[in-house]
């Protein structure tokens, strides 16, 4: 029980990056449907912002370490 | 399942870092050992890949003409635009590095160089010296420091823009040393709990066991193939952030 906090900090702080990420995904496979002749930029593009939102799941991981 | 923590301290022991010498003082650690090798490993590959060089390339020279060619034209060209030509051995630089080391964590007993803060944060604030260098020495410090807030923009906002500005920008070598360290570490912990539980269930043979261990030993390979993935993401994620920094600098004049 003693580790609960840690847990909760990080299995909170995933919540909202994971539905970032699923927007992010789920409109980047949307837009390249719709102009597959510009899946080399989109997928860059989603590469940096994937990039971004995951850095605040990990500021969790790390929170939960340092708690 | 009581012995748990007691196989969680020692995962935790085993990828803390610890001198590979006794007593007090500079002394090498297992991180760093790891490292050298995997920087002696970059400087080999591409010592043979120069070796011969041949206008259509076989082998060694081959992998390592892809590699260098996925750098220049899908990092350092399309996100800085033609004169990211001038920044590919730096982009290089980070990106082999980064590769060589991930790739090497995922063998066994090797550790991956940058699974510990000291690499990543050392590679994130050299990043931030030099795109913000770039872009002084482009613009010169004051405009530099200006062009933080966007041209036409009320007095009264600017400040606030100014100091949110500011903050992401001394946010970026941060985010930067921690997403590559936490990717790693992370991943390196999850192999090993799975493998913890494998270990459990063997240790109390039980009708229940029998049926786990499979499913423990698919994962442990399902979690292998998911690190090199991610071991060949980060590395990429890494390099293309710091384009997009350096980028970013070199057009911060123009809006």
């Amino acid at each position: 029980m003693d580790n609960l906090g840690n847990a909760l900090a990080f299995g909170l702080g995933a919540i909202g990056p994971a539905f970032g990420l699923a927007i992010v995904g789920a409109k980047t496979i949307e837009s390249m449907a719709r102009q597959p002749e510009m899946a080399g930029r989109l997928q860059t593009t989603m590469f940096i912002a994937l990039g971004m939102i995951e850095a605040i799941a990990l500021l969790g991981f790390v929170l939960a370490f340092a708690i | 399942m009581d012995q748990m923590p007691v196989k969680m301290e020692h995962l935790l022991h085993e990828l803390s870092v610890l001198p590979l010498s006794e007593g007090a003082g500079f002394s090498l650690t297992n991180y760093m050992f790891w490292l050298i090798i995997a920087v002696v490993m970059v400087l080999v590959f591409f010592v043979a890949a120069s070796r011969k060089v041949k206008l259509v390339p076989s082998g060694i020279g081959n992998m390592a003409e892809a590699g260098v060619d996925f750098v220049r034209n899908s990092i350092c060209v399309d996100v800085i635009g033609p004169e990211g030509k001038k920044y590919f051995p730096f982009l290089g630089t980070i990106f082999f590095f980064v590769l060589f080391n991930n790739l090497l964590g995922n063998i066994p007993p090797a550790l991956p160089g940058t699974g510990t803060v000291g690499t990543t944060f050392t590679w994130a604030i050299i990043v931030f010296i030099v795109y913000n260098a770039i872009g002084i020495k482009k613009l010169g410090f004051f405009k530099y420091i200006g062009s933080l807030v966007p041209k036409g923009t009320p007095w009264w906002l600017s400040w606030l823009l100014f100091l949110i500005e500011l903050i992401s920008h001394l946010l970026r070598p941060f985010t930067l040393g921690v997403r590559l360290f936490a990717n790693m570490y992370a991943g390196h912990i999850m192999l090993g709990v799975f493998a913890a539980f494998a270990g459990i269930f063997i240790e109390q043979l039980s009708p229940a066991s029998i049926a786990i261990v499979p499913l423990s030993v698919v994962m442990q390979i399902a979690l292998r193939v998911f690190e090199l993935l991610v071991a060949v993401l980060q590395a990429y994620i890494f390099t293309i952030l710091t384009a997009v920094y350096i980028g970013g600098a070199l057009e911060a004049g123009s809006h």
